[in-house]
């Protein structure tokens, strides 16, 4: 499994090449800076700024599909860090560029109409380019080193992005994020630590030649997990998750459960697929955790009062459908690990483009309507019908139902369960399916009340109404077109 | 520096780090953390990382050290706030039903930690042992209190724990990785402890202008 | 692969005209009406551009790669165009009667969009190449059915789009289920490869067996087989048109469709046969038909009547498939056609009462013979034909039907025609005798209960010739069955690809 990681690919001797990579870290950050020069309630230089990240990107892939993969080794004196980049880190930093984009664009208008002049609005910029820099280093790297850096950064800037409306319930869900993030991060230090005293190495491709099974893997293997998994709000470590988005911005809770969240997912998958890459029972135990997540997350959402946190526990419910493919790679036949590979990857884009989509469009309604309740939405099918219907779009692909990418990626997890005999998985996604279902459906059910009193409706800004609607289409016909983003993770050489 | 001397070290900054832990009088503890952070600089310097116990200096005791005491509105000639978080004493009343139950999940890990330890097959210097009771009194400290300043230093003290045990693991073979690993760690760690402290003020300030001081502090550690 | 272009642009024309509808205003009533009739002609134009097509033996195919192994394929073939064909020609006459129905009502915006993208998907499910292909549509038709369902917003709309949400969607996951199963087995089905599935021999009947079970199981929700019917009278509440949309062209034929397409072009006749699976169907169906009718003979108002009517009546179409031999194929094949044409001709009536005159319950109805004579006829000759007289369409059906049992060696299926004919006239006659022979408020005796003169004619004329040109039809293609391009003609043309190899 580590050569589709693409952890074994030769690192280029040319130091020259480090530009496009470097310049790729380096350039959201820089711009954040930048445009924290303006009102982030302008939005010119949103756009003007974000042209750079994505040229950057566009060289990066230039390079990287040339060669079919790059890898590139960083001197710092005795320390050596390993970054590689190949069709699946592509897909991943253009996933993460695209969201981003429309998270800001979405913002400025939001800014001006929503949230006035409350909160640390400057820091929204520098924090947003710090979140993306980090993720681009933690897609990229191949060390232990860098990727602790890239979550730790991560979650720092996660943490000061959730903090900025700066009223009470947004700082109390703060402080708790940031005690909890900062626990994560000791275990995953912890873990490290035990690999590297036993080892002496850090980089991933050296790791997976020499780590042998014993007492000291599993330890550090149960702490990196741990730590990661508190951090992308798995089952059962998941509670923190719905207060925080509870009181953040909306562009920012877009941001946080559609990239935060995966950062954390991915470092424990490749970990997993590097140190114990046929422990297929502790698998199970993964995967168990994902089922459980699956029917708990709809649960929670179902029960729900407030729209937020109906989008976001099922974000805990989505979060076990990536748990559920994770332990279909470990341990099992090529035939099985061929199709639930791409099945998590594509669950992955399709999570994030639809929730950045629907938080969005959440986003939107509570506006227009004043109303954070479910209930609140009575009647509002007769006059938003535009983010209704970028909600509806984006529920489409969280369901599952066709023609969205959540379609397609759910037709390849049940596949991949299928041909490794994983019965229980179909029952938690079929379970998935059907609770999905019941919560969005009992959004829809409010929205088509007709003899309900009629709203104070405020007028959508067409930015916001636009963004939303983007990305939800984007989740949408992913499934339709998912061969191409697909196809980059196969090898070149063709055959899986 | 003969073995001796390194024991008395380790246990002199456990026992500081369990005074800070424990400590009622929240002023007191946080200069004990101060202290403490000296004693893991010495322990750096007794192992002859210098530029860690330089940074441990710096970061560890001055900074971390300034943003706590900042976190409590302590400054030169201050009176005791009233504030619910910035008051100088830990209002939350502790049981020993409680303090045993929290214990669990802290010796847990530590046996685990110590299976593992065990495996490497060399005698345990005093280090490893000093780090492993940091990390056992900070976790305990951590899921015992409520108080978010207590838990700030109890995160700090099981990062050094961790950090004391990764340089012992590592310091005759990769001690470049490890040093790479603790700065970051403890950067990390600074900005952690900034961005605790700064909300614990604001918290406490929007606290008291609404008025509303009970249930703030429990919804911000619940 | 010359002709890739006709099925896809038949199914965009009413794809493409969802947005254009979201994005019109809701007052632009004009505009609207001109893009939904255009759309609508445009597509009747399109299919009857296909049947030519493929009478001229040309071969229509549009296909794309999902994901590895999994394609996109829209393809055409005589049973899908005689589904393409049935759902444009009653869309047509649905759009306009809607257009008369909705006329000042509220969200009608809302209804055309979800209106057009439900005909989308009808047209997807009838041109979809493989069992892929055939879920995206069929999925698509939950969706798109719901806010129709809900349409007028009060608690028992909303209730009973729960329900429907409910059914459809377990019904679409086990469709998914059994699909990703036969996927993992033989890869992609494509419709018309029956050997696939036989190739694999008798090892695997025991696994084939149960997921025929299970697509079955999906299917039957939209199909409304008994037990799996509890949907389709609560979907009542829906206005008139969307009732005649259920009922008639969309979702139970999607599932009835669905099966035809299960037993003929995914596990073949033969092997449906030879797995004993004929067998059960017939069971199921004889069940469901006399059922329905006697829930239909217990029900007071028009539209659950109906409603009942329609479980019974599509399970008509089941009933053919099951008899192993072509005539059963034909008749449950030309039923499609003609349960879909009466059917709809019976629902636009049923609304014709409703929105003229007030009437939802069947006593009501004393004399609107002589109020509405041309609805009234319309209803006469919907009513007939489910009852199987000649020369009514659903006459040829019934005697199809007949002779397929004689040919498949199961006479129990006649004395259930018999029976169910006979409940048949049980619930329609006294109908039609209210209608025409019963004095009413037109002689003088008592109130309509809420008459509303919406037109010149004696409603208004959306409203009327709809339903007297489907009534029209369903006459013709009883009179004109033998032929070309007549249903039965298409449906002869099906089973002879069937069963000749």
């Amino acid at each position: 499994m580590i050569e589709r990681l693409g952890l074994l690919i030769p690192a280029s001797s040319e130091s020259g090449d480090l530009g496009a990579v470097l310049s790729l870290l380096a350039a959201p950050l820089v711009m954040g800076v930048l445009a924290s020069l303006w009102r982030p309630q302008h939005s010119w230089p949103v756009a003007l700024l974000s042209l750079l990240p994505i040229a950057t990107l566009a060289l990066l892939a230039h390079q990287v599909l040339a060669a079919d993969g790059q890898a590139w080794l960083i001197e710092l004196g005795a320390l050596t860090l390993h970054w590689r980049a190949n069709g699946l880190t592509l897909l991943l930093l253009l996933l993460t560029q695209v969201v981003s984009l429309a998270s800001a664009a979405y913002a400025p208008a939001y800014l001006r109409t929503e949230i006035g002049s409350h909160g640390g609005q400057v820091w929204l910029w520098p924090l947003q380019g710090l979140l993306l820099s980090s993720l681009s280093l933690i897609w990229l790297a191949g060390d232990l080193l860098s990727l602790y850096v890239g979550l730790e950064l991560m979650g720092l800037a996660a943490v000061g992005l959730m903090l900025l409306p700066g009223r009470v319930d947004a700082l109390a869900a703060g402080m708790r994020y940031l005690l909890l993030a900062l626990v994560g991060s000791l275990a995953f230090l912890l873990g490290v630590s035990l690999l590297l005293g036993a080892w002496a190495r850090l980089d991933l491709a050296g790791l997976a030649q020499v780590a042998e099974p014993g007492i000291v893997l599993w330890v550090s293997v149960a702490l990196l997990s741990a730590g990661l998994l508190l951090k992308a709000a798995a089952f059962p470590l998941h509670a923190w998750l719905a207060p925080v988005h509870g009181s953040a911005w909306t562009p920012v809770s877009a941001l946080h459960a559609a990239l935060v969240v995966k950062g954390s997912f991915f470092i424990a998958l490749q970990l997993w697929l590097v140190l114990v890459p046929d422990a297929q029972v502790a698998a199970w135990l993964v995967g168990a955790m994902g089922g459980t997540a699956v029917v708990w997350g709809g649960l929670l959402a179902w029960r729900s009062a407030k729209l937020k946190e109906v989008v976001a526990w099922s974000t805990v419910s989505q979060i076990g459908y990536l748990l559920l493919g994770f332990s279909l790679l470990i341990g099992t036949s090529p035939s099985v690990t061929a199709v639930a590979w791409e099945a998590t990857w594509l669950q992955l884009a399709a999570h994030s483009l639809a929730k950045a989509g629907m938080f969005l469009a959440t986003g939107n309604l509570i506006f227009s309507t004043g109303e954070s309740h479910v209930k609140g939405l009575a009647g509002a099918s007769r006059r938003m019908p535009l983010s209704l219907l970028s909600f509806g779009i984006a529920a489409i692909s969280l369901i599952g139902l066709p023609p969205s990418a959540g379609f397609t990626a759910k037709w390849l997890l049940l596949h991949a369960s299928l041909e490794a005999g994983y019965w229980l998985w179909m029952v938690a996604l079929a379970l998935g399916t059907l609770l999905s279902g019941a919560y969005i459906f009992r959004v829809f059910r409010y929205s088509f009340v007709e003899d309900a009193e009629p709203l104070d409706y405020r007028r959508v800004p067409w930015s916001m109404e636009l963004f939303a609607l983007l990305l939800a289409l984007s989740s949408l016909l992913l499934g339709l077109v998912a061969e191409w983003p697909l196809s980059l993770l196969r090898p070149a050489g063709g055959g899986p | 520096m003969p073995p001796f001397l390194d024991v008395l070290l380790a246990l002199t900054v456990v026992a500081l780090a369990a005074l800070a832990l424990v400590d009622r009088q929240l002023v007191r503890a946080c200069s004990w953390f101060v202290a403490f952070a000296l004693g893991v600089a010495l322990t750096w310097l007794s192992q002859g990382f210098l530029w860690l116990a330089l940074l441990e200096v710096v970061f560890g005791a001055a900074l971390t050290g300034s943003f706590l005491f900042y976190s409590l509105g302590v400054r030169p000639g201050a009176v005791e706030p009233r504030g619910r978080l910035s008051r100088w004493r830990d209002p939350l009343p502790l049981t020993w039903r409680r303090g045993v139950l929290r214990l669990l999940p802290a010796v847990a890990v530590v046996i685990m930690l110590v299976m593992a330890l065990a495996d490497f097959g060399q005698v345990p210097g005093p280090q490893r042992l000093g780090g492993l009771g940091l990390i056992f009194l900070g976790l305990w400290a951590f899921a015992l209190h409520r108080h978010l300043l207590r838990r700030l230093l109890a995160f700090n003290v099981i990062g050094t724990g961790i950090f004391l045990i990764l340089m012992a693991l590592v310091r005759d073979t990769t001690p470049a990785a490890g040093h790479g690993l603790v700065i970051t760690g403890l950067v990390v760690a600074l900005l952690g402890t900034a961005l605790g402290s700064l909300l614990i003020r604001r918290l406490n300030g929007l606290d008291a202008s609404r008025g509303s001081s009970v249930t703030l502090a429990e919804q911000g550690s619940g | 692969m010359s002709q890739a272009w006709l099925p896809l642009v038949t199914l965009a024309t009413s794809l493409l005209v969802v947005p254009l509808i979201f994005a019109l205003p809701e007052r632009a009533w004009g505009a609207r009406t001109v893009l939904n009739l255009g759309a609508a002609l445009l597509k009747v134009l399109l299919v009857a551009l296909m049947v030519w097509g493929l009478y001229q033996g040309e071969s229509f195919h549009f296909s794309f790669t999902v994901v590895q192994g999994v394609t996109f394929l829209l393809q055409v073939d005589a049973l899908g165009l005689m589904f393409a064909g049935l759902s444009s020609l009653l869309w047509l006459a649905t759009t306009v009667y809607a257009i008369g129905y909705l006329e000042d009502s509220p969200n009608r915006k809302r209804f055309f969009g979800f209106f057009s993208l439900c005909v989308a998907s009808t047209v997807g499910i009838a041109l979809a190449g493989n069992l892929f292909t055939f879920l995206l549509f069929y999925e698509l038709l939950t969706l798109s059915t719901y806010p129709l369902v809900v349409h007028r917003g009060h608690t028992k709309a909303l209730d009973a789009g729960t329900t429907y949400l409910r059914y459809t969607l377990t019904g679409g996951l086990m469709l998914l289920l059994g699909v990703v199963a036969l996927h993992v087995m033989v890869g992609d089905v494509t419709f018309g490869e029956r050997e696939m599935l036989a190739d694999l021999g008798p090892d695997a009947h025991g696994l084939l067996t149960v997921l025929f079970l299970i697509l079955l199981v999906g299917l039957g929700v939209k199909a409304a087989l008994v037990p799996l019917h509890g949907w389709l009278p609560r979907a009542m509440v829906a206005p008139a048109p969307v009732s005649a949309l259920l009922h008639a062209v969309a979702v139970v034929k999607a599932g009835a469709f669905g099966i035809v397409r299960l037993v003929y072009d995914v596990y073949g006749i033969s092997l449906t046969y030879e797995l004993g699976l004929l067998t059960l169907l017939a069971v199921i169906a004889t069940i469901t038909i006399l059922y329905g009718s006697i829930r239909a003979l217990a029900q007071q108002e028009l539209k659950p009547r109906l409603a009942y009517s329609t479980i019974s009546q599509v399970s008509y179409i089941v009933l053919g498939i099951s008899l192993f031999g072509p005539f059963g194929t034909v008749a449950g094949l030309v039923h499609l056609m003609h349960q879909g044409l009466m059917k709809v001709t019976l629902f636009y009536c049923a609304g014709n009462y409703a929105e003229e005159l007030g009437i939802h319950r069947i006593d009501e109805l004393n004399g609107a013979g002589r109020r509405m004579p041309l609805t009234s006829i319309a209803f006469t000759v919907g009513a007939l034909g489910m009852i199987g007289l000649p020369p009514v369409a659903g006459f040829i059906s019934k005697w199809y039907l007949g002779m397929g049992a004689v040919q498949a060696n199961m006479p129990w299926v006649i004395a259930v025609l018999v029976v169910s004919s006979l409940l048949n006239a049980a619930y329609f006659l006294p109908i039609l005798y209210r209608l025409w022979f019963r004095p009413g408020p037109a002689h003088g005796v008592g109130e309509w209960p809420d008459e509303r003169r919406l037109g010149r004619f004696e409603t208004s004329g959306w409203l009327l010739w709809p339903a007297v040109a489907t009534a029209v039809f369903s006459v013709m293609v009883g009179l004109l069955a033998g032929v070309p391009f007549s249903p039965l003609d298409l449906a002869t043309f099906v089973t002879a690809e069937e069963y000749l190899p």
